[in-house]
């Protein structure tokens, strides 16, 4: 490919609404958007009849100030060419840390877990932020160090790179997140290109580790990493009989709500475990049994259908980067995405342990949804702007493919 | 190309690596929401129904809505027992959080104890969807609007509207109308409770228990939609109950109020003539013609509303300690006492169809009669001199039976049992009512079976001697002397004595007639039964007769039967039997005083103070009548 055939393209030649309309994934656009617009049709439907709420609409009215703040964030992270973020990753780094820091401080302390920054405007839950964050920060990283993938002390580097913000969070606490960073650091290193005997060795000492925080320091030497009702909300998917807590409560009342809805559902509001709240956090962590209790296998499968369609568009953008540094930051979108709709989706089905993460785009919160839409400006970034690369790329040797050549 | 050394295992990643790595990502991601499709298909698809079911146990909530249980009326149209509404407290199971805090308040508020509230729970938790009641009958002020306003703090505790049964005349036919009680756990297995759960109210005992499932009716179900935490949201479905159908009882309700007055009365008198044990006491007034209990009585009775809301522990304890003489105790139709001289008639009727003697037959009474070195005494000690059938039934002359029973002794066979026995002795009468008993006739066989030595074994002479004075081991109540004697009164017919006249429905319409049941027929040659009736005229009209002194002056023919039981050590059971008009009878009266001394004195005005009143006669009484048996 010759500068002279596409001359039009040439970054140089300054920015263009329409060109930057042409580039954008619309399909990857209108698939979020479908799912952001699901989510708040069943945030209605999970809330209207609420007691305690001023207006039937209020949870939905927060939904789409989030709506508004979120797409404002992605149409500006999209027309920032991630590469840029190459030369931010200290100050992201450490933004991110000290944020963390921060709130563990500062931070406002509901339900025993301190997790949320208020600012006058908004309560802003920034481990939802952190994840964006850790994605952008260990891509940079990677990419920089794409020279050093057979050395394992740079992987123990980016080991503990991923370890130090997501033990921020497990102490807020916040396990799940927590474990949503454990998800990225072992996505992105494998589309990094981890050696496989380097990758045993991390998943050996995962296990290890797992095993000494939850078997052998609280019975041998009294230490509680974890507090026991984790270790049982973690673990109650498995015999849910032998609960006493509420998490089997929860856990069967989700199950009862989804299968109840059967092949077509029950019909949209008329969910008999929404309405009258037999399902706990019916809005938040277990809208997706709203879903399939009013909307049946039917409904289900066409929202796991528009998560599939976002994650083909996503894989699509990564392997389409010109430069492994796209790649990596589209696959540290794909493994937030990939995790937290299998966990939490399993969760209401009974396959996966209770961990509070919310269903990207369709659970209530500002912050997730802020940041989830982020996320999609940052693959829409990717998109944009590896089609420039070939231009104005300014990585150091991290370009790959055929074009490298 | 060649200039350059390829370092093949630690060359970085092409692209062809990159995208071999993205394709196994892929694949976990496809792996992963397969996962999640086949979770869903089988939890949606398979398990759909089984958790459906689920979804509407917790969320319907289904109450019954009681029925009005029928009314029960006298012959007339009187109300002796009606509904009226209250509230009942109860506990639903599967809304019972924390219970060890609820259950010591509720005791408290209640005023009953915690032990009892819990034995109640246990019973009811089979059925964690149904209430258990706890309380019956509770007051609206304090306790029903204290607990509506800390209903926050009693979650699992309902209260409910019921209805109460409710007894205008309270202690009136107590043994007749019965009660009702909360179904027992027992019962619930059987077949004609299996609609009902527990803490329904049935009938116990009476017309109540017999004529249950007519009077019971069919509840309604109200079901309802509640939220997680319990509060209904809306109404779902509404089944409304269907009340139970009305008795009208054979009871004419004037009759039966002077019936029960006339038994205390008749104890009184005892008391004056110096039996003091007399404590208790019963009476039977039917029609002869047709076996309708017009009046039956038990004494001592009790006031039915102390079982309405569950009798109270010491309510409980009065009513069954010794000095309250068994109030529960149906004597009409349970107490089992020697008929004495009152059973004369019968062995007469007995002798006369045997060709054992005829009405003309005359015995010698000296005073006494003898068997070998055995002798018997008459009532009267210096004897009735000669006798015929008519004056010894008259005079009620014990020697005259002697005789009839040591002819019978002499015979092949139970011939004299079964004789009385067709009258019904022996054998229960069939009245509607529970737990009748049967009586016993002594014959061969029944001491051969029973009796504890060789000697008890044997049926002697002395065993038909005694039997022909209606003592020795036969045991009668006063209900199947009733009957028997109405065989007389109305020529022959054993009739099954009734206590329920008609089933009605709410608007009066008769659902079922009774109609008049026989049981048996004692044929009886007119002249023999006439001449047994004469006997019996006699006894009020004759100046000799055992029942003159009582009846006399009273307007209409009486014809009647004294007897003085002998039951040592207690003092003698007084009876009468009388019915009247003698020649067309249309009631027929049996009344006992346990212990009450002499038939002709005690039980007889008993029975004329209801002829009185049937008659509306009025004829006041003799205040002291001269003893005779």
């Amino acid at each position: 490919m010759s500068v002279l055939q596409r001359g039009t393209d040439r970054p140089s030649a300054g920015f263009s609404v329409g060109r930057y309309l042409s580039n954008i994934d619309w399909i990857l656009l209108v698939a979020t958007l479908s799912l952001v617009a699901f989510g708040m049709a069943m945030i209605y439907s999970a809330t209207h009849a609420d007691r305690n709420i001023s207006s039937p609409t209020q949870y939905v009215n927060d939904q789409a100030l989030g709506l508004a703040a979120g797409l404002f964030a992605l149409v500006v992270v999209s027309l920032v060419d991630f590469s840029w973020f190459v030369g931010l990753k200290r100050y992201l780094y450490w933004g991110n840390v000290a944020l963390l820091g921060l709130t563990l401080v500062v931070g406002a302390e509901r339900m025993g877990a301190r997790r949320w920054i208020a600012t006058p405007l908004f309560d802003v839950q920034t481990s939802e932020l952190s994840k964006l964050l850790v994605v952008l920060a260990l891509a940079a990283l990677l990419a920089e160090g794409v020279e050093l993938r057979g050395r394992l002390r740079f992987l123990l580097k980016s080991v503990a790179y991923v370890a130090l913000p997501a033990f921020l969070v497990f102490v807020q606490p916040d396990l799940g997140t927590a474990l949503v960073f454990v998800a990225v650091l072992g996505v992105m290193l494998l589309v990094w290109g981890i050696r496989w005997t380097h990758a045993a060795l991390l998943g050996g000492g995962a296990l290890l580790a797992t095993t000494l925080v939850v078997r052998v320091l609280p019975q041998t030497f009294g230490l509680e990493l974890l507090k026991p009702y984790q270790i049982q909300r973690l673990t109650v998917f498995l015999n849910p009989s032998q609960d006493t807590s509420g998490a089997a409560y929860q856990l069967s009342q989700s199950k009862i709500a989804v299968a109840s809805g059967m092949f077509s559902g029950k019909g949209y509001m008329d969910g008999t475990q929404t309405n009258l709240n037999f399902l706990p956090a019916h809005h938040t962590d277990f809208i997706f049994s709203v879903i399939g209790e009013e909307f049946g296998f039917l409904g289900s499968a066409i929202l796991l259908l528009l998560f599939l369609v976002v994650l083909w568009r996503a894989f699509r953008i990564a392997s389409a980067s010109k430069t492994l540094h796209g790649t990596l930051i589209a696959s540290g979108v794909i493994a937030i995405l990939l995790f937290q709709v299998f966990v939490n989706v399993g969760m209401t089905l009974g396959i996966m342990p209770i961990t509070g993460i919310p269903l990207p785009f369709v659970s209530f919160g500002s912050s997730s949804l802020v940041v989830f839409l982020t996320a999609i400006g940052l693959l829409q970034s990717v998109h944009v702007h590896s089609r420039t690369a070939l231009y104005g790329g300014r990585l150091r040797g991290d370009q790959h493919g055929p074009m490298a050549a | 190309m060649y200039l350059e050394p390829m370092r093949k295992r630690r060359a970085p990643s092409d692209d062809t690596s990159v995208a071999a790595r993205l394709a196994v990502l892929a694949a976990a991601a496809v792996i992963l929401f397969a996962v999640l499709l086949f979770r869903l298909w089988f939890l949606q698809i398979l398990s759909g129904d089984w958790y459906s079911t689920q979804a509407d146990d917790q969320r319907l909530r289904t109450v019954s809505i009681s029925a009005p249980r029928g009314v029960v009326y006298d012959r007339d149209g009187e109300p002796l027992v009606v509904n009226r509404a209250g509230l009942s407290v109860g506990i639903l199971p599967m809304d019972l959080r924390s219970p060890e805090m609820v259950i010591p308040r509720l005791a408290e508020v209640l005023g009953m104890p915690e032990d009892e509230i819990w034995q109640k729970l246990e019973k009811g938790k089979s059925d964690p969807y149904r209430v258990t009641v706890i309380q019956a009958d509770v007051p609206e002020n304090p306790v029903v609007s204290y607990l509506k306003e800390h209903s926050l703090e009693f979650p699992g505790v309902r209260i409910e509207k019921s209805y109460l049964r409710s007894y205008p005349r309270q202690a009136f036919a107590t043994h007749i109308l019965g009660y009702v009680g909360e179904v027992s756990y027992d019962d619930l297995e059987k077949e004609q409770f299996r609609t009902l759960g527990p803490g329904a109210m049935v009938g116990k005992d009476g017309v109540e228990a017999v004529y249950d499932s007519k009077l019971r009716g069919v509840d309604g179900t109200r079901t309802v939609e509640v939220d997680a935490a319990g509060r209904p949201r809306r109404m779902i479905q509404e089944i409304q109950p269907q009340p139970g159908s009305n008795l009208v009882l054979t009871l004419d309700n004037e009759l039966q109020d002077v019936a029960e007055l006339a038994v205390v009365e008749g104890i009184e008198r005892a008391h004056q003539e110096g039996f003091t044990d007399a404590a208790a006491g019963a009476i039977v007034a039917l029609d002869p013609r047709t076996g309708e209990i017009l009046a039956m009585a038990s004494y001592p009775d009790y006031d039915l509303t102390s079982w309405v809301g569950g009798m109270k522990t010491d309510t409980y304890r009065d009513l069954t300690s010794p000095e309250g003489n068994k109030p529960f105790f149906d004597r009409a139709i349970k107490g089992l006492y020697p008929a004495a001289s009152v059973f004369k008639p019968f062995v007469a009727a007995a002798a006369l169809r045997n060709d054992v003697v005829d009405w003309t037959t005359v015995f010698n009474d000296p005073g006494s009669f003898k068997i070998g070195a055995q002798r018997w005494k008459c009532w009267k000690d210096d004897g009735h001199g000669d006798v015929n059938l008519v004056e010894a039934l008259m005079v009620s002359c014990d020697t005259y039976f002697y005789n009839i029973g040591s002819m019978f002794y002499d015979m092949e066979g139970p011939i004299f049992q079964d004789g009385l026995e067709e009258f019904g002795f022996g054998r229960a009468s069939g009245i509607d009512l529970l737990g009748e008993a049967a009586g016993r006739v002594p014959d061969k066989d029944w001491k051969r079976e029973t009796g504890k030595s060789e000697e008890e074994r044997l049926w002697k002479p002395g065993d038909d001697v005694n039997l022909s004075i209606g003592q020795g081991d036969l045991l009668v109540t006063p209900l199947q002397l009733a009957v028997a004697s109405a065989a007389l009164a109305n020529g022959g017919d054993v009739l099954v004595p009734r206590i329920v006249r008609q089933i009605t429905d709410g608007s009066g319409n008769v659902i079922k007639e009774f109609e008049t049941e026989m049981r048996g027929r004692v044929e009886l040659h007119p002249e023999e039964l006439e001449s047994i009736r004469r006997g019996l005229r006699l006894v009020t009209s004759d100046p000799n007769g055992t029942g003159y002194g009582a009846f006399r002056g009273f307007p209409i023919a009486v014809a009647g039967k004294t007897g003085t039981a002998e039951r040592p050590p207690d003092d003698d059971y007084a009876w009468f039997m009388g019915y009247a008009p003698a020649s067309a009878p249309e009631i027929l009266v049996v009344a006992i005083i346990e212990k009450g001394g002499h038939g002709s004195s005690v039980a007889a005005p008993v029975v004329r103070r209801v002829l009185d009143q049937y008659f509306h006669t009025e004829s006041a009484g003799p205040t002291q009548v001269e003893v005779t048996e």
